[in-house]
């Protein structure tokens, strides 16, 4: 894929997400669906990212990198790190209409608009090699469980799912 | 930095697109050094993390094709989608300290999105569009507050 193409899909991505994550749905929209990347090698950037240190949000830099080698990731990591650091001159210039109502309602309304994406993208995520089985659909559930709660590391979620595929899965 | 130009720097950061963090240290970054703050401090907490997760990248691309790493893959697949559902509730799950009218107008609310994306096919980009406006238009009275929320 073009740098520069791969780049602007990083950089819409990051810009119209709120959080780390949230930039999954559009950018499993203009990667997996164009058939640039695939379902696997999203999911190993998620995995790879929530094991790794920093944000949640660099597991861009992961897909990144599976997409386009040390360009992509370095593209991705530019377009993680650009969009949030417009709060930097607004809040210089306009703190105080940051702060007011229909400001914090859009962006309410962006974050519900997110999860229901995300939601749909867990979906796509767990139904992507076809009907998952039933041990498949209880590790998602364990999944979403335990990182709702937050009480285990995500490494630990995942390196739990990655023994029960071992056992599992072949 | 106070606690209390802390706590706001925090609430503005949640008002960012993007990675949250980054705004975050973008703003800290600012508040200590100016612009040049701006850069060490976003710089110095993205450039090792980045690193770091493209090394963990290249070192699982080396055995990504085996039969091992396929199995393992098929279980952390439903693990990660399962995740990603948790996050979406995760920034639900703040509406929950404005009370029950508040937490039933959200859930109801990124249901509808649920169903928008599955069902009816509605475009990303569509969706956010319309969750942006929907929230300026009808959502609009309480600021949010995200300190509770752990999506990055």
């Amino acid at each position: 894929m073009d740098p520069l193409a791969l780049f602007v899909v990083f950089l819409k991505a990051s810009a119209l997400s709120l959080g780390g994550l949230s930039s999954l749905p559009l950018l499993r929209a203009d990667l997996v669906a164009p058939g640039i990347a695939t379902d696997d090698q999203v999911v190993q950037a998620i995995a790879i990212g929530r094991i790794s240190t920093g944000p949640n949000g660099l597991y861009i830099v992961s897909l990144g990198y599976l997409v386009g080698g040390a360009i992509g990731a370095s593209l991705a990591l530019l377009a993680a790190s650009l969009p949030p650091l417009v709060i930097v001159p607004i809040t210089a210039l306009a703190r105080r209409w940051l702060l007011a109502t229909p400001v914090a309602g859009l962006v309410r309304g962006v974050a519900l608009a997110t999860a229901g994406l995300l939601v749909a993208t867990g979906i796509g995520i767990v139904n992507a090699s076809g009907t998952p089985s039933l041990w498949q659909l209880a590790l998602a559930a364990i999944g979403t469980v335990l990182t709702y709660r937050g009480t285990l590391h995500p490494a630990i979620v995942i390196a739990i799912g990655a023994a029960v595929g071992l056992a599992l899965g072949r | 930095m106070s606690a209390r130009e802390f706590g706001e720097a925090w609430a503005l950061s949640q008002l960012s697109p993007g990675i949250h963090l980054v705004a975050l240290a973008g703003l800290i970054g600012r508040r200590a050094a100016g612009w040049r703050g701006v850069v060490a401090a976003v710089g110095g907490m993205m450039i090792p993390a980045a690193a770091i997760t493209v090394a963990l990248t290249a070192a699982y691309g080396v055995i990504a094709a085996s039969p091992v790493a396929r199995a393992a893959l098929a279980g952390v697949a439903p693990v990660t989608g399962g995740m990603t559902i948790a996050t979406a509730a995760l920034l639900v799950r703040a509406s929950a300290r404005h009370g029950r009218a508040h937490l039933v107008i959200d859930v109801a609310v990124s249901l509808g999105f649920v169903v928008a994306a599955t069902l009816l096919g509605v475009p990303t980009l569509a969706a956010i569009g319309a969750g942006a406006l929907i929230g300026a238009v009808a959502l609009g009275r309480e600021r949010p507050t995200s300190r509770e929320s752990s999506v990055g």
